[in-house]
This record gives C-alpha cells, sequence and structure tokens, in this order.
C-alpha cells in the first residue's frame, strides 16, 4: 500500500470529525473518496498532508508515519488541498520556485508543469490576473512539481468548465499511466466513476464502504436499469405507482428505473403484463446509487422518493 | 534554509504594507532634517545656553550626529509599529490567504518554516533600521555636516567626529536587537492567529502595557520593572554614556534574549501543534 489510514480520529470540540478511520491505497490506483458534506473527507485528507494532527491513530505514506517523519513521508507527495490559493502578488512562475526552493529542486519542471496544465503562455502574469479554472490548474500545477509518486487531490475540479473538467480527468489518466497513484476526493459521483479504479465512501467520519469500484458497484443491492419502452408515460405511470420502485426517471426518451436487486425481473414482469412494448432494458447501476444507498442519504426521502417525476 | 530566506523576503517585499516604515522614513527624516536645518536655531541656543560658561562654542553644534540623536529619541516610541507590520503578516496572512495548504504539505518542515519566517521577519527590521540610520546620518551629514557629538545627561559628554561614529554604530547595532525583540513578540502572536492586525495590536499593546508600569511611580510597579522586558528597551541609549557600561548593556541584553527565546519558543510550541483549518 502507498497510502494507509491506521484508526484515524479527529474531534473538534465535541464533534467527532472522523472516527477509527482505516483506509488502504494501493500503489497505482485512482482512489475516489466520497462523502457527503461534513462527512470528513477534508479533515481527513488534511491528517494525510499533516495539515491537522489526528487525536489518534497515524497515516502512513509507503510504511512512514506522515505525523512522525513529515519531511521524508511527504517527499514523495504531490497535495491539491480544496482551494487553489497562492501568493496572488506574484506571478506563476515565481511562485512555482518559491515551491521548488522548498523542495530543493530546481527550476527545471516549472515549465514542463506549467505546459501540462495549460499555463505555460501565462507563466508571468500574476496570479491575481488568473480566473479561478485558471488557479485551479496552478493548484495541480503545484502538485506535480516535485515529480510525485503519489497524489492527493482534493476537490480538484472546483470552479472548473466542463471543459476543465475533462481536461482535468484526462490528466488524471494520464498521470495514472505514468505509474502515479492517486487519491481524488470530489462531490462529482459521475466524474470519479469515469476516473477511479478505487472507491471509498464515509459518513459522519466512519467508513461506509471501500473498494474496487467494480466490484462494488456489483455487489450493489440497488440497480439502475434504462428502459426503453412504449408507450413511455404509460409506463412510467405504472411504475411511478409500484410500492417497490425506488425511483422512476424519464430522460431522453428512456426510463431509468431503481431497485433492488430482487425486484429486477418485476419490472420487465409489470410492463409485459400491462402491455407495454420494450424495447430495451440496459443495466447503468451508477456510483450516485451506491453512494446514496450507503450513505442513508435516499432514506429521508418518503419511500418511493420525493425525486420522481 | 537560505532559500526558504529568500523566499519569505520575496513575500514581505511583495507587501505594500512593508514599505509604510520606508516611505514614512524616507518623507520624514528629509522633513525633521529642513526643520533642523531651518528652525534648530531654539534647540541650538538651548544648548549653548546649557553649555554655560564652561564652554567656548565656535560654529555650530548642530550636526548629524546631534539630530540622530534626537531624532532616536523622539522616535523610539514609534518605532515598534513600523516594525511590527511585517511581523504581524509573517504567518497570520498565510493562514488567511490559505496559502499554508501548499506550504505545510511539502516536504519541508513546520520548524524550518518558521525559522526561515522569523529570520527574514529579522532582516526586515534590521534593514528598516539601517535605513533609518543611512537617513539620519547619511542625509543628515550631507545636509548639517558632522562634528562632535554633545550629549547632555548628568552631565555633559563630548564625543569627537570619529568616537561618534563608534557610538552611534554601537547604538544602532543595539537598537536592531530591541527592535528584533518586538519583531519576535509580534511573531509570535501572528503563529497563534489567522490575522495579520491582531498580532500588531497585541504587540504594541504589551509594550504599551510595559511603559505605564515603567510610568507610575508605585513600589509595586518599580518592583516588577526589572522583570519587564520594557525596561531594556532603552538599552541603545547606553552608546552614549561615558564611559560605557558595558555590564548593564549585557544585563539587558541577556533580558532580552531570555524573552526572545521564551517568545521563539512559545511560537514553537503554537505552529508545530497548530491544526490548518483554513
Amino acid at each position: 500500500m502507498i497510502l494507509e489510514t491506521r484508526n484515524l480520529s479527529k474531534s473538534f470540540g465535541s464533534r467527532i470529525a472522523v472516527d477509527n478511520l482505516s483506509l488502504e491505497i494501493p500503489e497505482g490506483s485512482v482512489f475516489g473518496f466520497l462523502g457527503p458534506n461534513g462527512s470528513g473527507k477534508s479533515t481527513t485528507i488534511r491528517m494525510m498532508t499533516d495539515l491537522i494532527r489526528p487525536d489518534s491513530g497515524e497515516v502512513l505514506i509507503k510504511g512512514m508515519s506522515v505525523q512522525k517523519y513529515h519531511q521524508k513521508a511527504l517527499a514523495g507527495v504531490g497535495a491539491f488541498i480544496e482551494r487553489a490559493d497562492f501568493y496572488k502578488h506574484l506571478s506563476a512562475q515565481t511562485n512555482l520556485e518559491m515551491l521548488a526552493r522548498m523542495d530543493g529542486k530546481g527550476f527545471d519542471n516549472i515549465p514542463i508543469v506549467l505546459k501540462r496544465v495549460g499555463l505555460l503562455d501565462r507563466a508571468n502574469d500574476k496570479v491575481k490576473h488568473y480566473s479561478q479554472g485558471m488557479r485551479q490548474r496552478l493548484g495541480i500545477a503545484q502538485a506535480l512539481l516535485s515529480k510525485p509518486k503519489l497524489l492527493i487531490l482534493d476537490e480538484p475540479t472546483n470552479g472548473l468548465d466542463p471543459q476543465g473538467m475533462k481536461e482535468v480527468r484526462d490528466l488524471v489518466r494520464e498521470l495514472r499511466s505514468e505509474g502515479i497513484t492517486i487519491f481524488i476526493s470530489s462531490h462529482l459521483l459521475d466524474e470519479v466513476q469515469k476516473i477511479c479504479s478505487h472507491v471509498a465512501i464515509i459518513h459522519l467520519g466512519q467508513l461506509i464502504v471501500s473498494g474496487k469500484m467494480d466490484d462494488l458497484l456489483a455487489e450493489s443491492d440497488l440497480f439502475t436499469i434504462e428502459v426503453r419502452v412504449q408507450p413511455l408515460n404509460e409506463a412510467k405511470k405504472l411504475l411511478d405507482n409500484q410500492d417497490w420502485v425506488r425511483r422512476c426517471d424519464e430522460i431522453n426518451g428512456s426510463l431509468f428505473v431503481n431497485v433492488s436487486r430482487d425486484k429486477l425481473g418485476d419490472v420487465t414482469k409489470l410492463l409485459v403484463q400491462n402491455e407495454c412494448r420494450i424495447e430495451a432494458v440496459i443495466p447503468k447501476t451508477s456510483l450516485e446509487d451506491l453512494f446514496l444507498s450507503k450513505t442513508g442519504l435516499d432514506e429521508p426521502q418518503s419511500h418511493r422518493g420525493s425525486e420522481k417525476k | 534554509m537560505i532559500g526558504l530566506i529568500y523566499n519569505e523576503l520575496l513575500k514581505i517585499t511583495g507587501r505594500w504594507r512593508s514599505f509604510i516604515g520606508f516611505i514614512g522614513i524616507a518623507i520624514l527624516m528629509p522633513l525633521i532634517l529642513w526643520g533642523f536645518s531651518y528652525g534648530g536655531g531654539e534647540i541650538h541656543d538651548q544648548y549653548v545656553r546649557q553649555l554655560g560658561d564652561n564652554f567656548i562654542v565656535v560654529g555650530s553644534i548642530f550636526n548629524a550626529f546631534l539630530a540622530t540623536y534626537i531624532v532616536m529619541n523622539a522616535f523610539w516610541i514609534h518605532m515598534p509599529f513600523l516594525v511590527a507590520l511585517a511581523a504581524g503578516d509573517a504567518i497570520a496572512a498565510e493562514g488567511a490567504a490559505g496559502t499554508f495548504r501548499i506550504l505545510l504539505t511539502r516536504s519541508t518542515s513546520r520548524l524550518k518554516i518558521l525559522f526561515s519566517k522569523l529570520f527574514a521577519t529579522w532582516i526586515y527590521t534590521t534593514v528598516l533600521i539601517l535605513f533609518l540610520a543611512f537617513m539620519c546620518l547619511g542625509v543628515g551629514t550631507l545636509w548639517l555636516g558632522s562634528g562632535d557629538l554633545i550629549v547632555f545627561d548628568k552631565g555633559i559628554l563630548i564625543l569627537d567626529q570619529s568616537e561618534a561614529w563608534i557610538r552611534m554604530a554601537l547604538s544602532f547595532g543595539l537598537a536592531i536587537i530591541v527592535m528584533c525583540v518586538v519583531t519576535t513578540l509580534c511573531f509570535m502572536f501572528s503563529a497563534m492567529v489567522n490575522n495579520g492586525i491582531g498580532p500588531i495590536i497585541g504587540a504594541i499593546f504589551l509594550i504599551v502595557i510595559g511603559y505605564i508600569i515603567m510610568a507610575i511611580p508605585l513600589e509595586m510597579f518599580d518592583k516588577m520593572e526589572p522583570y519587564i522586558f520594557v525596561t531594556y528597551f532603552d538599552v541603545w541609549q547606553q552608546a552614549f554614556k561615558d564611559p560605557i557600561p558595558w555590564d548593564r548593556i549585557v544585563k539587558s541584553l541577556w533580558v532580552l534574549a531570555l524573552y526572545t527565546t521564551g517568545f521563539i519558543g512559545v511560537s514553537i510550541a503554537v505552529f508545530l501543534r497548530r491544526d490548518i483549518k483554513t
């Protein structure tokens, strides 16, 4: 394991932010770290990077405790935490030079990382003249500066437009192909599903589930299926009236039906019995379904969901 | 470490607030020197009167040394405000700006970062005092000329020009040390908060309290005086006594060094344990 947390706990006053959290991040993986707002994601990431001291437990990077051996443990780590804040009165080039000095390295890698995030031609502009998206990209550039083996990214796509998000996604894939392990936290579940090989979900500071993305989705007891059916409105009405259908959304002429595993066959059975013509049934289990079911965030809504359209 | 200090100096020089002291001195000193040059007759007469019948004064006793001596006495209370401007921001500004998230996640120890910031603020303080010295002595010499320095302190002390230069160098050297203590005090407060103004107010408040305790003639306060660091802030004035009271200077420096060590110790304890939540 390149990164481990062992029984990590942290409280702020009486509020428990992280509760006995143990994670294992395999080398070479792209590890998605998910949780609702206030679940303890940021606190965990800050403990991983030694910004926050845990009350108990420890973080190990390549077996070395971050808390005990900060300098050595973080030597091969690049981190981008939450928001890209730089010395705004200085240029991107000067900002990165300062960080290279801290790493005890030369400036050779600066144009390389700036080119990688598409900021090479703006290197000498002061950061205060950068847009939010450009600052985010500069944030990723600084994380790559020390040629890390482990990249910790906390909400790296915040403030980016769809094109920017795609660029980050492509960059993550590219970095993974270079053998860099990436630990990424994001609230964009679709993004995480697209790029991550592993995922962990925490809620109220506790680990809910962790493992390979494909395994977790396959084991999930909730399924979303895309049903192409005629007549669409009648089929939707039928499904909406069933207690066992958690959600039924009409998107682009198809119905996306969310049911538990044992009710999968009942969907087609119901539609056929009511003389609906089924053209296709496509499994569409999403990370969002897994996330909502595991965190219980779909529970407070009435049983069949207020999200039904 | 030199690279880290250079980084910190870049940050200090990048903040306009750091130049307030320099701008203030650059504006104020020529004005004061101009005032001495054209309106200094009254001070000159006062000095001549005090010299009485014992001396025959030939020419003007009003020169760059005397002007510097008067300026230092007048300016002394206000210098802490100016040197605190950089120290207040040293750590607190990083917390406020969120830049700790990129600094403290790198493979550099917090202790190194802390000391690089401290050394940079000391360098800033030294440069500011040297700038004051340059404006007083350098520009003053060009404007008012040089000569002997006459100091009234429980008697009359006349220092010839070469001796006056040495005493001025000693005085400014001691002044740098005193102001570095102020800087370190402000730095300590800076390690505790995320707001650059708070440490400046905190440091100045403590210094003012010290001056008040020294000024009020109560027996209780008199007993406290030897233990208050502000008591030793006038150590630079010892450079103008004859003979130079080295024992008192050394004692003052020891006390100031102890306080400085204490301030640094608290800064380390706070900064190394500090959770970065911004």
